[in-house]
């Protein structure tokens, strides 16, 4: 499965929420960390306001990795956004890798605001990861369905 | 039976209900019918038995303000804790008259049991379930052809039952999360080929989410058409996505009454999904859905010490 | 045309011939279910029972394109999808399940507005029947002007006559697929219709020829009440209807491409009629109810000239709450 063609590079859309891991990823920039630039980030309020649609829609449409990244435990700025976030990402990660979905594809981060050297770090982690699954195949629209590629 | 009648009739002439929602017999062999039952001379017409499938209480919320009572076996009984639970019935309104029940027929195991051959008549009596067709007769016990979901029933006694008619059958006779383990066998890419082939057989009839009570949204996410979330296509990809999310809008909430099931058309393997999200809701937080109706629905809820590990 | 005969044993012989020309279709057992499949040498065929899913599946797709485009709103530029040309001979056609395909024509070929599509595929696809000897529990043909033997939109009938079937040639293609079958005799056709009367007597009948005229006064009718009240508001019943037509048309769109698609839809469901300002005309399930009863029994009759159900049972044996065409007809039959 995995696509060692030499030029193909993963597409990954990040959700991040605004008052941390976006602000992480600002200060990565601003402090001239490098990571890959295979991240697409769409902002959102709270990583409590990503419906699992969101992250399926993203993989239907040709998006080879998912990640979302919200606030520590305990930093939400609704109070409990992330923790409500939390249980339904832990269900939603379950499912989609029972059903066959390479663990990997979806991915889930705590980055506050200071940390700018693990937003990074997590961006090139999962970069890495998702690289070595190679493009997404199960879920895509119009696709190879039965994931054999 | 008598004693059903019975208790229907008294409370719609006691005028302590306004509607009974009961079974009646169907048009085909071993087929039950909802009835709706406003006066006391009709309660005749109500049964209880192994044919009697469907979940009555999904038709609750349609007459929430109305004084009700619903024939409810013990999954059926656990849907309408959850409702009380979101608050989608007032708990004065609502009378459960819980039946003894032995699990229900599983018309596609039936089926099966019989390699496809057509019934056209049978009776029940008991345990035991005399079919026949043209030219052939069978006796089978229920045991054998019980629907998957009776089988794995850990909760016969209907939960919350002002009126409890007769005694309910032992526990489950089959462990209830095989199913999962029996699938966490195979490898990834023989999983995803099977959930492929289940939505590949569905239609979009969309019968699962309308015999379901847990699908009780005024709108579903499906039918959004700004943002249109789902595509109506036959495009795999689009059904997956649309049993996924369905799956996970139930999580904490199912209570494995098969209802999806037993009205899928197709054969689609739906208790697949929702049995991975029920163990996993038991397994990671705690909570089996139905058994009461206190606290807070599963995801609407945390604990500070949910499993983190899985996030980076 | 003279009936011609062909001897049981030798039907995987004459499918054989016509696979050698067209891609034939024939009823098979997969998955716990009877559909239609591709025949192939050595495949063993399902000859017991009408098919689990309906005939006007393909003709109708579940979904299917209608037309590519790409550019924006000002520019566009449309291509046809391409289409499936092979010619397609389809065997064992249930004759209710020919009969709805008549009907379907009445709508997808109206000389008005022909569907192109669906014509496309009527033409490349020559219908081959079974006729049934032995209708099964929830048939109810004969009340809907069906008949068990009947070959309204056939090309040919088979009569299952024991060790042979009585071939029948109905039109010109039909001709060509079993024109070179010996002639039968009087006495094989004498057995076909003794087997066709016995069918017919099988079938209990109920009163569905007086619904047209009847409903035309029943809008307002208390009966709808009762009716709608356990339905679901699903659409088991209407996707795997024979003669159910009803779809809806949406843009599959990626940025600056995409297809029109049109998928199947049905009047069960509330979607059907929500109008873009957000008003909707049938917003309770009686209305629902009465709408598709109303469809198949009056409306069409009066718009098309014939009831829209074939009474091939299928909506009996799927709805989840045991709904059954052939109680609501009695009742509304019963209404003084």
């Amino acid at each position: 499965m995995v696509n060692k063609e030499a030029n193909w590079e993963p597409r990954i859309v990040a959700f991040l929420c605004h008052w941390c891991s976006y602000a992480g990823a600002d200060l990565a920039g601003i402090s001239r960390f490098q990571y890959p630039p295979n991240v697409r980030v769409i902002r959102v309020p709270c990583s409590g306001s990503i419906n699992p649609i969101f992250i399926l829609k993203a993989l239907q449409r040709g998006a080879d990795g998912v990640l979302v990244s919200g606030c520590h435990p305990g930093d939400c700025h609704y109070l409990a956004g992330n923790l409500l976030a939390r249980r339904r990402f832990l269900l939603l990660k379950n499912l989609l890798e029972y059903m066959g979905i390479e663990p990997g594809r979806v991915q889930f981060s705590w980055v506050s605001a200071a940390e700018g050297q693990k937003f990074a770090q997590v961006i090139k982690e999962v970069t890495e990861t998702v690289k070595e699954l190679g493009p997404s195949v199960k879920l895509v629209k119009g696709g190879t369905a039965r994931g054999r590629a | 039976m008598e004693e059903l009648r019975r208790v229907i009739r008294e409370m719609l002439a006691g005028g302590k209900v306004d509607l009974v929602i009961a079974y009646a017999k169907g048009s085909l062999p071993l087929r039950s019918t909802p009835v709706f039952i406003r006066n006391a001379e009709d309660a005749e017409c109500a049964v209880f038995d192994a044919t009697c499938e469907n979940n009555l209480s999904t038709y609750l919320p349609r007459y929430a303000g109305k004084r009700l009572a619903v024939v409810a076996k013990g999954c059926d009984a656990r849907s309408v804790q959850e409702y009380l639970r979101e608050r989608q019935l007032d708990p004065g309104n609502v009378v459960v008259i819980g039946v003894p029940c032995q699990g229900v027929i599983g018309r596609d195991r039936l089926s099966r049991r019989l390699s496809g051959k057509e019934i056209t008549g049978a009776e029940m009596d008991g345990d035991t379930v005399r079919v026949r067709g043209d030219g052939w007769e069978e006796t089978l016990q229920l045991f054998e052809v019980l629907h998957p979901s009776c089988e794995t029933c850990e909760v016969k006694e209907a939960p919350g039952a002002a009126i409890k008619l007769g005694e309910a059958a032992a526990a489950q006779v089959a462990e209830p999360f095989a199913l999962v383990d029996d699938m966490e066998r195979l490898t990834p890419d023989e999983r995803w080929a099977y959930f492929t082939a289940q939505f590949e057989k569905c239609i979009r009839c969309y019968a699962c989410r309308q015999a379901c009570p847990g699908c009780y949204c005024k709108e579903c996410f499906v039918d959004r058409s700004a943002p249109r979330w789902v595509g109506g296509t036959d495009d795999p990809s689009d059904t997956a996505i649309f049993h996924i999310i369905r799956a996970l809008h139930l999580a904490g909430r199912c209570v494995d009454c098969g209802a999806c099931v037993k009205a899928c058309p197709m054969g689609v393997d739906l208790r697949a999904l929702n049995k991975k999200l029920e163990r996993d809701v038991r397994e990671l937080f705690g909570f089996t859905a139905g058994l009461e109706h206190e606290g807070k629905q599963v995801l609407s809820t945390f604990r500070a010490d949910d499993p983190n590990d899985f996030i980076k | 045309m003279a009936v011609k005969i062909l001897q049981k044993k030798d039907l995987p012989c004459l499918l054989g011939k016509w696979s050698q020309s067209a891609r034939v279709l024939a009823p098979a057992r997969q998955d716990e279910m009877t559909n239609l499949a591709p025949w192939e040498p050595g495949a063993e065929l399902d000859l017991g029972r009408n098919t689990w899913k309906p005939l006007k599946e393909l003709f109708f797709p579940r979904s299917e394109r209608m037309f590519a485009y790409t550019g924006d709103r000002m520019n566009a530029e449309l291509s046809p999808i391409d289409q499936d040309h092979e010619q397609t001979v389809v065997f064992g056609v249930r004759p209710c399940d020919a009969r709805s395909l008549a009907l379907l024509d009445r709508v997808f070929l109206d000389e008005r507005f022909t569907d192109d599509l669906y014509k496309a595929k009527r033409e490349r696809t020559v219908l081959v029947g079974l006729g049934c000897n032995k209708p099964l529990r929830s048939c109810f043909c004969t009340s809907v002007a069906g008949d068990p033997h009947g070959t309204e939109g056939l090309d040919v009938l088979f009569v299952d006559t024991g060790d042979e079937y009585a071939v029948y040639p109905l039109t010109g293609r039909g001709e060509a697929l079993v024109g070179e079958l010996p002639e039968g005799s009087g006495e094989v056709e004498a057995r076909a219709s003794a087997l066709a009367d016995l069918a017919r007597d099988m079938m209990p009948r109920y009163p569905a020829e007086v619904l047209p005229d009847k409903l035309t006064h029943m809008f307002e009718h208390e009966i709808w009440d009762r009716i709608h009240e356990k339905c679901l508001g699903c659409a088991a019943c209407a996707y795997l209807c024979p003669t159910c037509h009803c779809f809806d048309v949406t843009d599959e769109a990626k940025t600056t491409e995409g297809h029109r698609v049109r998928n199947w839809d049905s009047c069960m469901f509330p979607l059907f009629t929500l109008h873009t300002s957000g008003h909707n005309p049938r917003t309770s399930g009686k209305q629902r109810m009465r709408q598709r009863i109303m469809h198949k029994f009056n409306y069409f009759p009066v718009n098309s000239g014939a009831i829209a159900c074939v009474g091939c049972g299928r909506c009996v044996e799927v709805c989840p709450v045991n709904t059954d065409i052939r109680e609501v007809i009695s009742e509304i039959g019963e209404v003084k």
